[in-house]
């Protein structure tokens, strides 16, 4: 009688088994699927127009020719400015709250805070950021305001990733080090810092995605439609890729003519991303062997 | 001469009462093993000494604490300086990512000493003082993590070791161990003695049997019994001693 | 070495010197009785209270080997034969001073043809020798040399058996120093109670170093 019973349920369990694997597995096809779908899309598209004068030039004929130099430059600044903000700040904002804040309401007030932060619609920062630095700081629409506005939108993706890393680096090595006679600062900067570095330069790569797709912040704050010229100074405004896409898509001079160059926008904003991630795994694995060495 | 005097210290965590009216003194160059069931107060009485019972919040400690004649708990005491007079070694060796001299270097470094020959001649007396440095001379700029589990634990106390500490903590540093690892251990302590206060925490008898001059039985907070190793393994004068040697509970 | 070697060592090198102690008793024996040297003889009875203190030395340090190393194979056998050999050695020692007791006891010293009839020197330098043998037995941990004491036992144990029919013959013979006669008696015993002793000893080395076990008569090899 028993030996029937185990069988009947050993059956049952291979099926359920094999019902989870395949659901799953049919789910994650699905997601790669869209992903080669979009990409495939784009591609497909953008293609035709990608050259290197298309990368090289400016714009021509009401943006229906020639290339998007410009906005692909002011990408470029904007991207690192932001991070030159919102990294080192990031950072040390992460340092103190995981390893010197001692536990209670102040430390659970700014985890809450930030990561209400990493909520705030896009839109909103802009508006702040036009508001603070444009405006009140006459900053003007410029580099200057659109990266400390971007930087502010990757300040709690920063934060964050930077404490979860160091986070997950084991106690015991604090216990050590402090137990040699260093102190915190020592033991953060020659220990666990390093420790915790590869997967820092993970939450920036992420940060750094977060931002070089961004329209609404610069919206207000740095975009403009066509600039003759590249910027001199950070008081300048620039063009930026998100916020040129949008512009030829939906109110350029001739909407229909430059769909192509929109689509070669968008691939190349996706080659950005995607060499920026590419680079920083390279940067991980080096850094990561790195750290076991010395 | 006393090296280390503790006058009826009490300790609590938040409202756990963990060390009661504790009143020990222990001398220099000797081996003092603390031993007791587990929770019985014995690691905690350990950390008190390099005051690394700071790092945990709600910790409160009442009574005196002396280290060399001076209270270590007083207002404007260095605890940095405390630490590099007094050494830990812990039970799960813990040697940091960095290969084997830069972790024996550490301390050092820390300490904001440069001068390269006088680092590496450090280095090396602390390995050859951890019985390590005939099986890694040839490798010192390897990572610390290709050493076996025994060799990490040498290496970490050969790190403790090149600050020139004057008391030597360890908390069950062998219990991580395999057996051979173990039993060279202990001979390192029996040799270190003849420069260092140790003081232990173990879980096994036998292990306090063989290494120490002086043992201290905790139970549950409290210091029973202390007494001569001879004494405490062949007549303890506490009933609840004898019948924690003897294995009478557990 | 390990903290466990040099405890064992030490050991050692104390049961070498209670040897020795109670070689130099035995020893002294022998001038006492062949010089009949009062002195000699209150000698033995001081050095009697040094073995005595010896002896609870050595037997609290086998108690704390045993308590903080818990030995085992050849270093516990070690330390259960350094008990017993241990106490074998004190009882040698009160066996001599038993010795010098009855020298003291007579007024007048032995005739050297009684000390001939009752073998003495024969009795005394098989003794002699015997522990000389053990002490180098112990040291070289030399198991032939243990075993050589068991001839040297049945020399002793054949005498032993004579002296009875002698005393009576020496009673029939004189009443005259009646004392003397038996108190040799008592010596003879004596002597013969420290051969078997020694060869105790020796069954203990045999043991520890061999782990074979040689008491009650067993397989003498």
């Amino acid at each position: 009688m028993k030996a029937l019973n185990t069988a009947k349920i050993h059956k049952r369990k291979l099926r359920n088994q094999s019902l989870a694997f395949w659901t799953f597995g049919v789910i994650s096809f699905g997601i790669v699927a869209i992903l080669i779908v979009i990409l495939s899309f784009i591609l497909y598209h953008g293609f035709k127009v990608i050259s290197w004068d298309f990368i090289t030039k400016m714009p021509e004929d009401g943006m229906t020719k020639g290339g998007i130099y410009p906005a692909l430059i002011g990408t470029l600044y904007l991207v690192a400015g932001s991070m030159i903000f919102a990294f080192p700040i990031g950072v040390m904002s992460a340092i103190y709250i995981n390893e010197y804040a001692r536990d209670g309401i102040l430390k659970r007030f700014i985890q809450m805070m930030t990561n209400n932060l990493a909520g705030i619609p896009s839109i909103v920062f802009g508006l702040f950021g036009m508001s603070l630095f444009v405006n009140d700081l006459k900053f003007g629409a410029s580099i200057l305001a659109g990266s400390l506005t971007l930087g502010l939108l990757a300040l709690p993706v920063v934060i964050r990733t930077t404490e979860e890393s160091l986070k997950s680096i084991d106690n015991s090595f604090r216990i050590g080090s402090l137990a040699l006679g260093a102190s915190k600062w020592q033991t953060t900067k020659r220990v666990i810092f390093p420790m915790a570095f590869p997967n820092v330069i993970t939450g920036l790569i992420l940060a750094i995605g977060r931002v070089s797709g961004e329209t609404a912040p610069i919206l207000f704050t740095v975009a403009a439609y066509f600039l003759p010229r590249l910027p001199h100074s950070i008081f300048d405004q620039v063009m930026a890729l998100p916020y040129h896409l949008y512009v030829i898509s939906t109110s350029g001079t001739n909407i229909e003519a430059s769909r192509g160059i929109a689509y070669g926008t968008a691939l190349v904003l996706i080659m950005l991303v995607l060499i920026t991630n590419l680079l920083a795994n390279a940067l991980r694995r080096y850094f990561g062997n790195k750290v076991k060495m010395n | 001469m006393n090296k280390i005097e503790t006058r009826n210290v009490n300790l609590y965590y938040g409202d756990f009462h963990a060390l009661k009216g504790i009143t020990m003194s222990i001398q220099e160059n000797s081996v003092t093993a603390l031993i007791g069931p587990s929770g019985c107060g014995k690691s905690t009485y350990l950390r008190c000494f390099n005051r690394m019972n700071d790092l945990i919040q709600k910790v409160k400690i009442e009574g005196d604490i002396l280290v060399e004649g001076k209270d270590i708990y007083e207002r404007g005491v260095d605890v940095d300086e405390l630490r590099k007079k007094v050494g830990m070694v812990f039970q799960k060796p813990n040697p940091f990512p960095k290969s084997i001299f830069e972790n024996v270097a550490y301390g050092l470094r820390v300490n904001g000493v440069k001068n390269k020959a006088f680092i590496e001649e450090r280095v090396e007396r602390s390995l050859q003082q951890a019985a390590l440095w005939e099986e890694v001379k040839d490798k010192l700029k390897k990572s610390a993590f290709a050493l076996s589990g025994g060799q990490q634990q040498r290496l970490c106390i050969a790190r403790a070791l090149a600050i020139e500490p004057t008391v030597l903590l360890m908390d069950e540093p062998a219990s991580a161990l395999d057996p051979l690892s173990t039993a060279k251990i202990e001979e390192l302590i029996y040799e270190l003695k003849n420069k260092y206060t140790i003081i232990i925490v173990t879980h096994n008898m036998q292990q306090a049997g063989r290494v120490s001059d002086h043992t201290a039985f905790f139970y549950m907070g409290e210091l029973i019994e202390v007494d001569e190793t001879k004494v405490i393994f062949t007549n303890p004068k506490n009933v609840r001693t004898q019948n924690y040697i003897t294995g009478r509970f557990g | 070495m390990t903290h466990l070697d040099s405890e064992l060592k030490f050991l050692k090198e104390e049961l070498v010197a209670m040897h020795r102690l109670v070689y130099s008793q035995v020893s002294k024996c022998k001038e006492a009785l062949f010089r009949f040297d009062n002195d000699i003889s209150k000698e033995i009875l001081v050095t009697e209270k040094r073995v005595n203190a010896l002896e609870l030395k050595i037997d609290r340090d086998c108690e704390n080997i045993l308590a903080l190393f818990n030995p085992v194979a050849i270093d516990l056998r070690f330390v259960l034969a350094a008990l017993k050999i241990n106490s074998n050695l004190e009882r040698i020692g009160d066996n001599a001073e038993g010795i010098a007791r009855y020298v003291l006891d007579v007024k007048q010293p032995f005739p050297a043809e009684l000390l001939e009839r009752y073998h003495i020197k024969e009795m005394i330098d098989t003794c002699l020798s015997m522990l000389e043998d053990a002490i180098t037995a112990l040291e070289n941990e030399d198991t032939a040399a243990a075993r050589k004491i068991f001839l040297k036992d049945d020399a002793l144990d054949q005498i032993n058996r004579s002296v009875t029919a002698t005393t009576i013959k020496l009673v029939e013979e004189r009443n005259n120093m009646t004392l003397h006669f038996i108190n040799l008696l008592s010596i003879v015993r004596k002597f013969e109670r420290i051969g078997d002793q020694t060869k105790n000893i020796s069954e203990e080395i045999i043991f520890y170093i061999e782990a074979k076990v040689l008491r009650h008569g067993q397989n003498i090899n």
